[in-house]
């Protein structure tokens, strides 16, 4: 009985794959050629039309920066989520990492031993070193690698740092769960306002607002790389924070 | 067309853990590993017409296409909010089944509407 259950879902499994296989190897293993016509319009054009000299910055923030609003839209609604579906189970995930643990007396011997202080004392110092760096690639996207997403997933792993690396007595205002959450909608917030601004100067949704005034172009992708990087920092943030059993 | 052979092997492994694992938490693994050929497969592609960088500056020219970066930068984004919550679904499995094991969660609700 047994072995022909085995053999069933064995089978089962082969035929799925066969038939993924038979989908994606078309994808895969096409030979058309990749088109080149978008690239040479935004090499020649992209840096005179965003001020961006990163051009995947100039496309995100730039030419499709509703597509980035719908982006962090999907981020907002997983977060909200996530923290939901937590908060409902009732009891703190990470045992290890909740306040339980920290009652010495009480926890188990396996329970004690999952904190050590290598991690209290490397996390702890690395965190603001982290922070700061995330703060770099958050606003300095336009020029250099970076962006508000991918600054904001450093910030992020800033504050899971300081969280991690934080005993229970000296905590900052960082890892409080209701501080990330008003963080994240005051982010969120600005992201509107940023996008509506340009309606009231005239140049349309997500247009620059800033450019009757004589200001650079560019301005406006890094106040939108800001806006979203602690938008995204914080969101994340939370979340990790929230798994680690920090919220009420 | 090596690098694609071992892309299309790094998808079917994420599929195949998806359908094959019991596991929850392995199959979680097996969406991101899906998520990842994906966001590599769409990179190599775009980088195959140009040598440099997107990021201008003068004499930079032949740079490879940023429209996939870009549109992969979403991606990216979208399969983070997705692990996510799928975990945090796990965790609420677990919390009422006490397993990750979907045949045994499978079970115990069988057994409890019985």
């Amino acid at each position: 009985m047994m072995k022909r259950q085995r053999v069933i879902s064995f089978l089962q499994t082969f035929l799925a794959l066969g038939a993924v296989l038979a989908v994606v190897i078309p994808v895969f293993l096409s030979d058309f050629p990749w088109p080149t016509s978008a690239r040479d319009y935004l090499e020649a054009h992209g840096v005179a039309d965003s001020g961006a000299r990163n051009l995947v910055s100039a496309i995100y923030l730039g030419y499709r920066a509703f597509d980035t609003l719908g982006e962090t839209i999907v981020l907002l609604v997983a977060v909200s989520g996530t923290i939901g579906i937590i908060a409902q189970s009732g009891v703190s995930l990470a045992r290890g990492f909740g306040e339980e643990a920290l009652d010495r007396k009480t926890a188990s011997p396996r329970l004690r031993h999952r904190r050590t202080e290598l991690i209290d004392v490397v996390t702890g110092k690395l965190g603001p070193i982290v922070l700061i760096f995330g703060l770099y690639v958050m606003l300095f996207g336009h020029l250099s690698p970076g962006g508000g997403f991918q600054g904001g997933v450093v910030i992020a792993s800033g504050i899971v740092f300081i969280a991690l690396g934080s005993k229970n007595e000296d905590s900052t205002r960082l890892q409080e769960a209701g501080m990330l959450a008003r963080i994240e909608a005051a982010g969120f917030l600005s992201l509107i306002l940023a996008a509506l601004s340009g309606m009231v100067t005239g140049s349309g949704f997500f247009g620059n607002p800033l450019a009757g005034m004589g200001a650079s172009p560019v301005s406006y992708i890094v106040i939108l790389n800001a806006v979203i990087g602690l938008k995204v920092g914080a969101g994340i943030g939370f979340m990790c924070v929230a798994m680690m059993g920090r919220v009420e | 067309m090596l690098d694609r052979l071992l892309l299309l092997l790094l998808f079917l492994i994420g599929f195949w853990g998806i359908i094959a694992r019991r596991n929850i938490i392995k199959k979680i693994f097996g969406l991101t590993i899906i998520n990842s050929a994906v966001v590599i497969l769409f990179i190599l592609e775009g980088s195959r017409i140009g040598n440099s960088t997107p990021i201008m500056s003068s004499g930079i020219a032949d740079v490879v296409d940023p429209v996939p970066q870009a549109l992969m930068l979403t991606a990216i984004v979208i399969g983070v909010c997705i692990t996510a919550l799928a975990l945090a679904m796990a965790f609420r499995l677990y919390r009422s089944a006490g397993t990750f094991d979907i045949d045994e969660i499978r079970r115990k609700i069988h057994d409890e509407a019985s």
